[in-house]
């Protein structure tokens, strides 16, 4: 039974006692339990003796102890063998590991047989590790300074490192690099390698108690001696590698030496080291060499987006190419993401221009963008895992072909284009189209790289107010689905005028209705047919002065009857006939087999002015009617063409505006046609695209006029920009203001600063901003 | 289109002597425009052509406001019009036609 009590205690008789167990339990041999426990109360009772403690004397003798039995394992490791010739299979690395193996292990039971001193007598001068790491005028002592702040078994491993360790540092170090070098080459065998990892990590374990530079054996002694000599092993790897085969053979081996570099980093280092091992590798193996393999990307580039079975060889070896640029940042990928934009775009250039019949123009400008869009979509997904910076090359890329001009006139034809392509899509056509969704959405992707969205918006506008007013298009969800689809890229405002046009004909319907409704409660009924489309002006884009023109007296009453309707149902509204627009439906009575003539309303008039004249003089029907030069000749012509009537003399052409005083028109009383559905247009007027056309150039318009027309709607929508960003800001500086407006505007076009300058004068002209009076350029909302 | 798609009705009405008439007109697709029916396009407070909504509204580019247009115009009587939403504004600080002075009163808003 051991006694707690504090007596006298012979120390030289009990540390005799002691010194032998320490030295059985650090020499790994058996200690009997009653024994253990005899020479742990042992400590206790030097801890506590009277009438002086023992505690700082047995710390002394136990740290000699352990000097003099690190001394004696030190002999053993070092053994015969010459130190400096780092023979990594001399031996030595086994003998070292057998010794720590033996020595961390007895340590590490020696500390518990000394709790009770590492409990009460170590740790109460034990300095906090707070104030280790953070200083304190009460201590100037460190554990590093100061053995007797260390637990016994801490103690053991600070000898082992400062005996042990240090005089064989080189000699560890040439092996451990030398074993590391050789299991690079070839894995050594199970045995060796466990040798090699537990050599390399007692370095770290050895410390692993210190707070401060816990590694710094490690570092020193395996680490850093390691990357010095694998830097110059990666570097001679990679000069082979280049010299010896081409670009491709390059990346195979030095990717296939990255990976294999980590895992021999991974099997045998600190698993801190994993960053610096990589680093190491790809500064030596591939960081040195990069003007050499900057300077083959670009032709790695083309030949992996080459349309030839090798190709997928090419992105094999340009995906590992980007695997070892990767890593080495920005800088290092830039002339990789160049050459996937340069790639890109020079084959959108070549897709343009292969040769296509110029009525598929926009059929073909589509489609080329869709499959480049596609193509490096794809590739540049497999390749590079869709990484941001490539996504952004094949952005520009595809900006840049798209919005290309052409050389003649410097115009962008995109805009056009894509229109076109939407208008051919949303007609009625013989056999529909089953894709259409499909195609109209896909008519997006190439519209978010369009810069000019509010041109391409002109000509949409222009191509969807034709298809509504003439009845043209397959399918109204259609329509609409296409409106709230580029609502949808470009926001309200770009598609307010669209939707402003698409309600006009819902309202219509409503309006028709109630308008029959109003007839029959009447009794009004007119013997034709009648249907109107009333539209809002400034909505729909149909220029063009409205063609004074007298209505045959058979439309003047549905014309009147509409017209009191119309008055009687809304507020402070005038009502105009847009005569070019309308058609009439007539049917032949003169003709042995009837035919349903379907032509614009001055055409109608021209048709009913033969009721009771047989033959006109020219001149004199033209005046009748009120045609002036232009309109006669373009509404005239088809009539002419299509046989309904008859010319002799000269009537003059649109070209030529002169119609002889003695040219006559007839009607051709021995009409005849093989269909009999007869539909007559009018001849496109140059300020009237919205005029009825058969054929789909319509949306040609000139293109001048519609940069013109552009201008005061961009002027338009910057004034409206700058109001609401005011309205939000109250006060903002120029600049600001200039940025926030270019942002907003980004959307459908790119604004000049000089365009932004005179819409905010404009806005100072009409009291919306003033100039803030007491700062410099600085603006402030007025209310 | 065939030309086989005739009404046999039709057919043999006509026997080559000239009929009293020509031609049946048997439907009219009329096309008209409407606009507001005032003296001046452009509202002289805001700069706007009266059929677009006024500056701030176009501003406040409201989400419902579908080709709705809601931004009505008002008639004064001395028959200046503006934007409604514009001349509210305009007579909390001046009770008088911003053209010609006169004392604002109004004759007639559109509908
Ligand atoms: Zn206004
Ligand atoms: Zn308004
Ligand atoms: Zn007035």
């Amino acid at each position: 039974m051991m006694s707690l009590k504090p007596r006298n205690v012979d120390f030289t008789e009990t540390w005799a006692h002691l010194k032998e167990t320490v030295a059985g339990v650090v020499g790994l041999r058996a200690v009997e339990r009653s024994v253990w426990n005899t020479r742990f109360s042992d400590v206790y009772a030097l801890c506590v003796a009277h009438p002086e403690p023992l505690a700082d004397k047995l710390y002394d003798e136990t740290r000699n102890f352990l000097e003099e039995h690190v001394q004696g394992l030190l002999q053993r490791v070092r053994g015969t063998v010459a130190l400096d010739n780092n023979d990594h299979n001399d031996g030595l690395l086994t003998r070292y590991v057998t010794a720590w193996r033996e020595y961390s292990q007895g340590v590490a039971y020696l500390n518990s047989l000394y709790s009770y001193l590492n409990l009460q007598h170590v740790k109460r001068q034990k300095v906090s590790d707070a104030e280790i790491i953070y200083g304190s005028s009460a201590t100037v002592t460190c554990p590093e300074h100061d053995a007797r702040q260390l637990e016994v078994g801490e103690l053991g491993l600070e000898i082992w490192e400062r005996v042990l360790v240090k005089p064989l540092t080189s000699a560890l170090t040439g092996r451990i690099v030398n074993a590391l070098a050789a299991a690079r080459e070839s894995p050594p065998d199970p045995a060796h390698a466990s040798i090699l990892r537990e050599a390399i990590h007692s370095t770290v374990q050895v410390r692993a108690f210190r707070v401060r530079a816990p590694l710094q054996l490690y570092q020193q002694l395996v680490l850093e001696p390691y990357l010095t000599a694998a830097a110059a092993a990666h570097a001679k790897l990679a000069a082979e590698l280049l010299a010896s085969g081409d670009v491709a053979h390059y990346t195979k081996h030095a990717l296939a030496g990255l990976d294999r570099e980590i895992s021999l980093g991974a099997r045998f280092l600190d698993s801190s080291s994993a960053e610096a091992v990589r680093g190491c590798y790809e500064r030596a193996a591939v960081a040195a060499h990069l003007p050499a393999l900057h300077a083959t990307v670009h032709q790695l580039m083309k030949d992996a987006a080459a349309d030839l079975p090798s190709a997928s060889e090419r992105r094999v070896d340009l995906r590992r190419m980007y695997t070892l640029l990767r890593p080495l940042g920005a800088n290092a990928l830039r002339p990789l993401v160049d050459a996937a934009h340069a790639q890109a775009a020079a084959d959108g250039q070549a897709l343009l221009a292969l040769s296509h019949n110029k009525d598929e123009a926009h059929t073909h400008f589509v489609n080329a963008m869709l499959s480049l869009h596609g193509k490096y979509s794809k590739l540049f997904g497999e390749v590079f895992g869709g990484a941001q910076a490539f996504v952004g090359a094949l952005d520009k890329a595809c900006s840049a072909v798209v919005n290309s001009r052409l050389p003649s006139d410097g115009s962008a034809r995109a805009p056009e284009l894509l229109a076109r392509y939407c208008d051919a899509l949303l007609r009625k056509r013989a056999g529909g189209d089953a894709d259409v969704d499909d195609k109209l959405a896909a008519a997006i992707v190439v519209f978010k790289y369009v810069d000019d969205k509010d041109v391409f918006q002109k000509y949409y506008a222009r191509a969807l107010a034709r298809r509504l007013i003439h009845q043209l298009s397959a399918s109204m969800e259609q329509e609409e689905a296409m409106i709230n689809r580029l609502k949808a890229a470009c926001g309200y405002e770009f598609t307010n005028k669209l939707h402003r046009m698409f309600t006009d004909v819902a309202v219509s319907a409503d309006l028709n209705a109630k308008f029959q409704q109003h007839l029959r409660d009447n009794n009004l009924a007119t013997s034709t047919g009648f249907f109107i489309q009333v539209l809002q002006a400034g909505a729909w884009p149909l220029g063009g002065a409205m063609a004074p023109l007298a209505p045959p007296q058979q439309l003047e009453r549905p014309a009147r009857l509409f017209e009191a309707f119309y008055r009687a149902s809304f507020n402070g509204r005038r009502l105009a006939w847009l005569h070019h627009l309308c058609t009439g439906d007539l049917r032949t009575r003169y003709t042995p087999r009837l035919y349903h003539i379907s032509a614009t309303t001055p055409q109608c008039a021209l048709l009913l002015s033969f009721e009771t004249v047989d033959v006109w003089n020219a001149r004199e029907l033209r005046d009748s009617l009120q045609l002036a030069g232009d309109a006669w000749h373009r509404h005239l012509r088809p009539l002419l063409d299509a046989g309904l009537l008859i010319a002799t003399g000269d009537v003059g052409s649109e070209t030529e505006d002169d119609t002889s005083a003695d040219a006559t028109i007839a009607l051709n009383l021995a009409f005849s046609c093989k269909r009999t559905k007869v539909r007559l247009t009018c001849a496109n007027a140059p300020n009237h695209p919205g005029g009825s056309s058969s054929s789909n150039s319509g949306t040609a318009a000139e293109p001048g006029e519609t940069a013109a027309h552009c201008d005061d709607d961009r002027k338009m929508y910057l004034q409206a920009a700058i109001v609401r960003i005011m309205k939000q800001r109250k006060v903002l500086r120029h600049t600001e203001l200039i940025q926030e407006v270019v942002s907003q505007a980004r959307g459908s076009f790119a604004p000049s600063v000089a365009m932004i300058k005179k819409c905010i004068e404009a806005l100072i002209d009409k009291q919306y901003l003033e100039r803030a009076p007491a700062a410099l350029d600085t603006y402030s909302y007025l209310a | 289109m065939s030309g086989e798609d005739c009404d046999p009705m039709d057919r043999g009405e006509n026997d080559g002597q000239k009929p009293d008439k020509m031609f049946t007109l048997k439907k009219w697709n009329a096309v008209a425009m409407w606009s507001w029916d005032v003296e001046c396009d452009t509202c002289a407070i805001c700069r706007v052509q009266v059929m677009d909504a006024c500056l701030r509204c176009q501003g406040e580019s409201k989400k419902d406001s579908y080709g709705k247009q809601d931004c009505v115009v008002v008639w004064g009587e001395c028959n200046h019009s503006f934007h409604f939403c514009c001349m509210s504004l305009w007579v909390k600080q001046n009770n008088r036609c911003p053209l010609c002075q006169q004392e604002w009163s109004i004759q007639r808003m559109g509908k």
